[in-house]
């Protein structure tokens, strides 16, 4: 028993080191996914404080608009700008009718509103696409498809689809452009400030109003982003939404603030969970999958609660 | 009641005030939230380069004077005249690029963010560079962020808190944390700074160097300072006029002097059946 869990894993990882590579190959795409999902509720939470519940949908959202433009008969990258333009306006709808008239209430209020939000989107998304997953238009916007095999010598082979690999290099470029804007800029600040005090905020001449705006456009871009990729690997559909949930566990390790934070958590979770599933999960009759990131958050929570990246704030009592 | 108000535009006894000018005149002003009246038919000035006090027990109306001016409320009757100009109905952050800055009664800094960070987020609306020059962190945003931190660290030597300069506020003493939003709202280059309670909870020492401060900044930088303060000694030393309010009316207004022998003033402190 002790064999199987400190030796014999390890003896496996290291006598077929193709297979390991798959693994942690794996791992790292599942990580990149989790992370740009991650992404989208640390966006929100560092502009309002709140953990937005709708983030799952409206990567559904923003995935189901995309095909369904397509499929009305409009060229794909047209549908990839309308798509961009509908989820500006969602972004501004958002910021006048639900975030607007909620300045300066408590944080679980707008928690609330997110959930309410979120019903919203499912109900709207229902009616004008139909509840059937769909296919994602990923060939049509010029992803690659296909997959290439590097051979290890005479160990093996390492098999990597293309369209992982784009998912990286998309997350990657999304990551670095959004940590630019911000961590060094102006808004940057803003967004911080809004997030920690509204009244404050308004009193320095920062508008509550452009910076919701900007963020939640942000947020729907990287939900578009989000939806594209995870679409890519299975299909549209509402079952999306579920998946969404496991960035909080990515966001419980990277830190409910940090982008970097949300990137490396993302991470962790991805590797664990292919690692632990493959090499452990047997012990215990497998599908650790499911519930080995929580146990992860959870014990992370116990040492370092605010995360490895996210602000520390101190309360004076 | 009405007898005793004392509306003097140019206080006598004040030569200094007589030739300033008007910097914002409240003219009959009411606000009530739903059937609760908080301010009836209030109106005062305020001249430029005075030290205007708001008194009168708690509950009186004065916070909700200052969130009028600053434009977190909007009165449903009565106009402000800002610099001659009747303004129209104004959000916060429009009233904070037209020249008004305030702090607030409980502290409210960005906890999160250090003290440095705090009185920079303080000079956001005079940052002009647009979105793609920020992006681009290089040329003129770069050099405007530069010249805006040296103002901020001029702020920071004036009040004294090179020390806390990378400090998260979130873990500075109460009266640190006062001086940091005051800082904050400096930096804002404001004509009319709203100061609500500055020296609540201070100890003799805080409240003596925040003194100095209010005066300084008023005498050497030429602001025109509103403030709300409940310590007497501080209010009579420091201020040029006083407006006393009690149940959201206007009870008294003039010199420190003056409204102290008001007996409705008096009255309204220790407590008369109304």
């Amino acid at each position: 028993m002790l064999y199987d869990i400190f030796i014999g894993p390890f003896v496996q990882m290291v006598e077929m080191p193709d297979f390991f590579l798959q693994v942690l190959w794996e791992g790292f795409v599942a990580g990149i996914l989790y992370a740009l999902i991650a992404l989208g509720f640390v966006l929100i939470f560092k502009a309002s404080g709140v953990f937005n519940f709708a983030q799952g949908i409206m990567v559904v959202f923003a995935g189901l608009t995309l095909v369904g433009f397509y499929e009305s008969g409009v060229p794909a990258l047209l549908a990839l700008l309308l798509t961009i333009g509908v989820m500006g306006a969602l972004a501004y709808g958002i910021e006048r009718f639900v975030m607007r008239p909620l300045v300066n209430q408590p944080d679980i209020i707008l928690l609330m509103a997110t959930i309410g939000l979120t019903y919203f989107l499912i109900g709207l998304g229902e009616f004008v696409f139909g509840g059937e997953p769909k296919r994602m238009i990923a060939e049509e916007l010029g992803l690659p498809t296909g997959s290439t095999a590097i051979e290890m010598g005479e160990r093996g082979l390492v098999i990597l689809q293309h369209i992982d690999i784009a998912a990286a290099v998309i997350a990657i470029l999304m990551v670095t452009a959004l940590g630019i804007f911000f961590n060094k800029t102006r808004i940057g600040r803003a967004l911080r400030a809004v997030a920690d005090d509204h009244q404050a905020a308004l009193s320095v001449g920062i508008s509550l109003n452009q910076i919701w705006a900007i963020v939640w456009f942000a947020a729907g871009l990287v939900a578009l982003a989000t939806g594209i990729m995870w679409g890519a690997r299975s299909d549209v559909s509402f079952a999306l939404e579920i998946v969404a949930f496991k960035a909080l566990p990515v966001l419980i390790l990277g830190g409910f603030t940090s982008i970097p934070g949300a990137i490396i958590g993302g991470l962790i979770i991805g590797f664990g969970e292919k690692i632990g599933e493959i090499y452990w999960g047997g012990l215990v009759g497998g599908g650790i999958e499911s519930w080995l990131a929580y146990i992860i958050a959870l014990i992370f929570l116990l040492f370092r609660p605010q995360g490895l990246f996210g602000e520390r704030i101190i309360e004076r009592v | 009641m009405n007898a005793i108000v004392s509306n003097l535009a140019q206080p006598v006894g004040q030569p200094k005030t007589a030739e300033r000018d008007l910097l914002l005149r409240v003219d009959n002003v009411s606000l009530s939230f739903g059937g609760v009246k908080a301010i009836t038919n209030i109106s005062f000035d305020i001249q430029k380069g005075e030290i205007r006090a708001i008194i009168g027990p708690n509950g009186a109306g004065k916070t909700s004077m200052l969130n009028v001016i600053n434009g977190f409320y909007h009165p449903q009757e009565g106009t402000i005249t800002w610099r001659g100009e009747v303004r129209r109905k104004m959000k916060p952050y429009e009233a904070a690029s037209q020249g008004i800055a305030r702090t607030f009664q409980n502290v409210a800094l960005f906890k999160g963010m250090t003290t440095l960070d705090n009185i920079m987020s303080g000079r956001s609306l005079k940052m002009h560079r647009n979105f793609l020059w920020q992006m681009a962190w290089f040329g003129p945003a770069r050099q405007e962020e530069i010249e805006h931190r040296r103002k901020v660290e001029d702020i920071i030597d004036f009040l004294e808190i090179q020390a806390i300069r990378k400090t998260p506020v979130g873990k500075l003493p109460y009266g640190l944390q006062k001086r940091v939003e005051l800082g904050r709202a400096l930096a804002m280059e404001p004509e009319l700074l709203l100061l609500d309670e500055p020296m609540a909870g201070m100890n003799l020492e805080e409240k003596e160097d925040m003194s100095r401060f209010i005066v300084d900044v008023n005498q050497e930088f030429g602001t025109t300072i509103a403030l709300i303060e409940h310590d007497m000694g501080v209010v009579m030393d420091l201020s040029d006029r006083v407006v006393v309010l009690d149940y959201g009316k206007k009870i008294a207004d003039g010199p420190p002097e003056e409204v102290q022998a008001s007996q409705a003033v008096i009255d309204a402190y220790l407590g008369v059946s109304h």
